[in-house]
C-alpha cells in the first residue's frame, strides 16, 4: 500500500509544484483539443447541413401516374396526399400535389395550376414574390401570377382576376407576383380546391412533388418506401438534381475530409512538440529518482501517468471549448448552430491524451543515461 | 556585433533552431495549401455545378404567353415568335465567351407519328418532336468551330444505343436520325434501328432510331431529333422557340442584386467587368436581338447559396490552419526563452537591457518566420496540388501573390506567438539566473 501512496503524493506534487510550466503544456493542449473537436464536429455535422442547403433547389422526387404522359389527365385520387403524409419523415421538407389545366381569362389561355400555396412556398423558397404568398392551402379567394403572365394579362398584387374553365368560372384576388424563371412564371398559381373546382374534377390530382432532404442514399431509400405505400404510382427521383447533389457533395465531402486531416495531424505533432519539451525538462527529475533507487519503468510510469492526467485535463476543457467554437463556427457558415456529437468526445480525448502520452516517449532514452551525469547538470 | 551574436546564436544550437523553423514550415504549409484550396474552391466547385445543366433560358420577345404543362407546350406551330438559329456562333464573340460553356437551341413540334410496318395501341399516336442540338458545330466568327449541344447543357441525359448525327447538312434527305425518350419507347416498343414516320400539318419525313434516351423529365415522352429536322417538318427552317445557355457565373451578392441602370459609371463598369448572371444576360441580350434572357433562379440561387457555404467553411479551416501554425510556433519560442534563462541572465548582467535582448531574440525568431515561411509555402504548393488532384482531379492554380502573404502572415504569427515568452525576459533576475536557481 505504501508505494501506492507514495506514487499518488509525487503526482499530486508533480502537477502542483510547476504549475507555469504544466499550464503552458495545457494550453497547447487545450487548444489544441479544442481546434479538433471544433473541426470534427463542423465536419460531422457539414453534410447534413449541406443537403438541406440543396433543398433550395426545389423538389426533388416526383410521384405520377403510371409512364405517366404530361398532356393525358391520367390523375390520381387525392387520397395519394394522406398516404403519402403517412410516411412523412423530418427529412421531407415539402410535398404539394399539383392539378394543371388550361384556363381562360378575358380570352386569353393560360395555365392554371391547382396546388397547395403554403407547401409551395416552403419547397421553393428561392421565388422571388412581388407582394405576398397566400399563406394557408384553404384560401378560396387569392391567387398567385407568374411574372411573364402578370405581365401579359396586365396584372399586378391586388388586382382582381376572373378565370373561366369551360361554362365554370372563379373570381379571385392576385396576392403576390412569382419571379422563378422557370415554368411557373407563365403560370397561374391557386389553391388545389378551386382548381378541381374549374376543371371540374373533384379530390383529383396530376402529381405531386416532393422536396426531401438527405443524402442521395436516403433519398432512394425513401423514394423506394413510398413506392412501396403508393402501389401502381410512379415514384421518380429528378435526375437532375439528384445527380449534380451527389457529385457536389462527394467533392465538398473529400475537400472537407482531407483540410481536416491535414489540420488535425498538424495540431497533433505541434502538440507533441511542446509535449516533448516539457517532458524533456523532466530529465533532472527522471536522474534524481534513479539515484535514489527507484527502478526505471516505475519512474517512467510515473510522467507517463502525469502526461496521461495532463491529456485527460486538456482533452475534456479543449472539448467543452471546442463546443463553443463549432456553435460559433456552425453560426457563422449555416447559419445554425451545429448539433454536437457524442462521438466526439472520447475522440479528442483519446486524441489528446494519445498524443500527451507520445510526447512523454522521449523520457524513455533516460533509461540509458547515467543519474549522476543529469545530476552534474549536463 | 547584434547580427554576430544573431548569427553565432544560429551556429551553436542548429537543431533546437531547425525544429522551431520545421514546426513553422508544417504550420504554414498547411495554410498555403488549405488558402490556396479555398481561393480556388469557388472556381471548381462552379464547374461542378453545371451538372445541374443550364442557367440561362433564352426565348423571344414577342412571344404569347407559353401553354405548357409539364414542359409540353399546347400552342399550335403557326403561334409564337421564332428565333433564328443561324447566328447562334456569335455567343462565342461576347466579352464573357470563355465564361458560356455550351448552349442547346429547342424547337418543339406536335407530330403524328407511327413506326413502319406497325400500327400504334391506341392513344400513342400523337407525340412531341423536340429538335435539338447533341453535339453540333457552330461555326464562329473568328474562324474556329464551337461544338455545343445538350450534351453540355443537360448532362444527365443517358443514350442507350447512340445519339443521332448532329451535323447532317440537309434534315430531308432518308439518313435522317432520332432518338426516342424511354418512357416513349417502351410503351410503343421501339427499338435502335425502326424508322419512324412523322407528320405534321401536311408534311411528313421519315428518321431512323439510333438510340433510346432517358432524362428523367418530359423528353423521356418524346423523339428528338435534329434541330434543322425538326424546323423542316415544322415549315420553321433554321429557327428555335427556346434556348438553353450554360454559363459560368460568379454567385449573386449585394452587389450584384442592385439596378444596373441605378448605378455610378464606375460601378457600372465593376458590374459589367464580373461574370455575375444579369451581367451576361445583358450582354446576351443586346447581341441576340428581339429575346428575352431569363436567368433560371432555382440553379442560380441555390448555387449561389451553396458556393457561400462551401467558402466559407474553407476559410474557417484556413482559420484553423492558422492557428494551429501559431500554436506551433507559440510552443516552441516559449521552451527556447525558457531553455536560454542562463543565457539571458549573463546578457543582462553584462549590461543589455531588456528591450536589447528582446531585439535579439526578435530578430531571431523573425529570421526563423522567413526560412520556416518560405519552406512551408514550398511545401504548401505541394500539398495544395495533391489536395486538389485528390479532390477536383485539377491542381488549383499555383498563386504567387500567396507567397507574401504567407510570409507576412508567419512573421506575425511569431511576434505573437514570442510576446508572451519575450515578457518574461524582462523579468529574468540576472543574479539568481546565474547563480543557477
Amino acid at each position: 500500500m505504501a508505494p501506492r501512496s507514495m506514487f499518488w503524493r509525487i503526482l499530486r506534487q508533480l502537477l502542483s509544484a510547476s504549475r507555469g510550466r504544466l499550464s503552458v503544456a495545457l494550453l497547447a493542449l487545450v487548444s489544441g483539443a479544442a481546434v479538433c473537436s471544433a473541426l470534427l464536429g463542423l465536419y460531422l455535422d457539414a453534410e447534413s447541413k449541406l443537403t438541406r442547403e440543396f433543398r433550395t433547389l426545389g423538389a426533388n422526387l416526383v410521384v405520377s401516374p403510371p409512364s405517366g404522359h404530361g398532356s393525358e389527365p391520367a390523375l390520381a385520387d387525392a387520397g395519394v396526399m394522406g398516404r403519402i403524409e403517412a410516411q412523412r419523415t423530418p427529412n421531407v421538407i415539402a410535398a404539394a400535389p399539383y392539378l394543371y389545366l388550361v384556363g381562360e381569362t378575358s380570352g386569353q389561355p393560360v395555365i392554371v395550376a391547382g396546388t397547395w400555396l403554403d407547401e409551395v412556398a416552403r419547397m421553393d423558397s428561392w421565388w422571388k414574390v412581388d407582394g405576398r404568398w397566400v399563406p394557408s392551402r384553404d384560401d378560396r379567394s387569392e391567387c398567385m401570377v407568374g411574372r411573364v403572365a402578370a405581365r401579359e394579362l396586365g396584372l399586378a398584387a391586388g388586382s382582381p382576376l376572373d378565370l373561366r374553365s369551360g361554362d365554370r368560372s372563379v373570381s379571385l384576388v392576385v396576392a403576390g407576383i412569382v419571379n422563378s424563371g422557370g415554368s411557373e412564371d407563365n403560370q397561374v398559381l391557386l389553391n388545389l380546391p378551386v382548381a378541381q373546382e374549374l376543371a371540374n374534377l373533384p379530390g383529383r390530382i396530376g402529381v405531386v412533388e416532393l422536396s426531401v432532404a438527405g443524402s442521395p442514399a436516403q433519398l432512394n431509400d425513401y423514394a423506394n418506401r413510398l413506392a412501396a405505400a403508393l402501389p401502381g404510382l410512379e415514384v421518380r427521383p429528378v435526375r437532375q438534381l439528384t445527380e449534380a447533389e451527389g457529385s457536389i457533395l462527394g467533392r465538398i465531402r473529400g475537400l472537407l475530409f482531407w483540410t481536416v486531416l491535414l489540420i488535425l495531424v498538424l495540431t497533433g505533432l505541434c502538440v507533441l512538440a511542446s509535449m516533448a519539451a516539457l517532458a524533456m525538462e523532466r530529465r533532472r527529475d527522471v536522474g534524481l529518482m534513479k539515484a535514489i533507487g527507484g527502478p526505471m519503468s516505475r519512474v517512467l510510469r510515473l510522467f507517463m501517468a502525469e502526461a496521461g492526467a495532463l491529456g485527460l485535463a486538456g482533452g475534456l476543457i479543449g472539448y467543452i471549448v471546442g463546443l463553443g467554437l463549432a456553435e460559433w463556427a456552425g453560426e457563422r457558415v449555416f447559419g445554425m448552430a451545429v448539433t454536437p456529437r457524442w462521438e466526439v468526445l472520447p475522440l479528442t480525448i483519446a486524441l489528446s491524451i494519445g498524443v500527451a502520452l507520445a510526447g512523454a516517449l522521449p523520457l524513455r532514452l533516460l533509461s540509458q543515461i547515467r543519474p549522476a551525469e543529469i545530476l552534474r547538470g549536463e | 556585433m547584434f547580427f554576430r551574436i544573431v548569427s553565432d546564436s544560429f551556429g551553436r544550437k542548429p537543431r533546437r533552431k531547425l525544429l522551431t523553423a520545421a514546426a513553422l514550415a508544417l504550420g504554414i504549409g498547411v495554410t498555403t495549401a488549405t488558402l490556396s484550396v479555398a481561393l480556388d474552391v469557388g472556381d471548381r466547385l462552379e464547374r461542378e455545378f453545371r451538372a445541374l445543366g443550364a442557367n440561362l433560358l433564352v426565348t423571344p420577345q414577342a412571344d404569347t404567353l407559353p401553354l405548357e404543362i409539364g414542359g409540353v407546350d399546347y400552342r399550335p406551330v403557326s403561334e409564337g415568335a421564332y428565333l433564328p438559329a443561324a447566328d447562334l456562333g456569335k455567343l462565342r464573340t461576347i466579352f464573357w465567351r470563355n465564361n458560356i460553356t455550351g448552349f442547346a437551341p429547342f424547337l418543339d413540334v406536335p407530330v403524328a407519328w407511327s413506326i413502319s410496318g406497325r400500327t400504334l395501341p391506341e392513344g400513342l399516336a400523337n407525340a412531341t418532336l423536340v429538335g435539338t442540338w447533341y453535339r453540333h458545330d457552330v461555326p464562329v466568327s473568328d474562324g474556329t468551330i464551337f461544338t455545343t449541344g445538350v450534351s453540355v447543357t443537360n448532362p444527365w441525359w443517358r443514350v442507350q444505343g447512340r445519339w443521332f448525327a448532329d451535323n447532317t447538312p440537309s434534315a430531308s434527305n432518308a439518313a435522317a436520325e432520332c432518338v426516342v425518350g424511354s418512357s416513349l419507347a417502351q410503351r410503343a416498343s421501339v427499338n435502335a434501328g425502326d424508322v419512324l414516320a412523322v407528320k405534321s400539318g401536311d408534311r411528313t419525313q421519315t428518321c431512323t432510331v439510333t438510340g433510346i434516351v432517358s432524362t428523367g423529365s418530359r423528353e423521356d415522352d418524346s423523339i428528338l431529333a435534329p434541330l434543322e429536322f425538326a424546323g423542316t417538318l415544322a415549315g420553321q427552317p433554321g429557327r428555335y422557340r427556346t434556348m438553353l445557355v450554360s454559363a459560368l457565373t460568379k454567385p449573386e451578392d449585394d452587389f450584384s442584386r442592385r439596378d444596373p441602370a441605378k448605378m455610378t459609371p464606375d460601378e457600372y463598369d465593376r458590374w459589367f467587368c464580373t461574370p455575375y448572371i444579369s451581367s451576361i444576360s445583358q450582354e446576351l441580350r443586346e447581341i441576340l436581338p428581339g429575346t428575352e434572357i431569363h436567368a433560371i433562379r432555382q440553379v442560380a440561387e441555390g448555387e449561389g447559396r451553396l458556393l457561400g457555404r462551401v467558402s466559407a467553411l474553407m476559410w474557417l479551416v484556413t482559420f484553423a490552419a492558422l492557428l494551429a501554425a501559431g500554436l506551433a510556433v507559440a510552443a516552441t519560442s516559449a521552451t527556447t526563452v525558457l531553455e536560454r534563462r542562463a543565457e539571458i541572465g549573463l546578457m543582462k548582467a553584462i549590461g543589455a537591457g531588456n528591450r536589447m535582448v528582446g531585439a535579439l531574440f526578435l530578430t531571431e525568431q523573425l529570421l526563423l518566420a522567413f526560412i520556416g515561411g518560405a519552406s512551408g509555402y514550398a511545401l504548401g504548393v505541394v500539398l495544395a496540388r495533391v489536395l486538389g488532384q485528390q479532390v477536383f482531379g485539377i491542381a488549383p492554380t499555383s498563386r504567387l501573390i500567396l507567397f507574401p502573404i504567407v510570409l507576412a502572415l508567419a512573421g506575425v504569427v511569431v511576434f505573437l506567438g514570442s510576446f508572451v515568452p519575450l515578457r518574461s525576459v524582462a523579468r529574468v533576475e540576472p543574479a539568481a539566473t546565474l547563480h543557477g536557481e
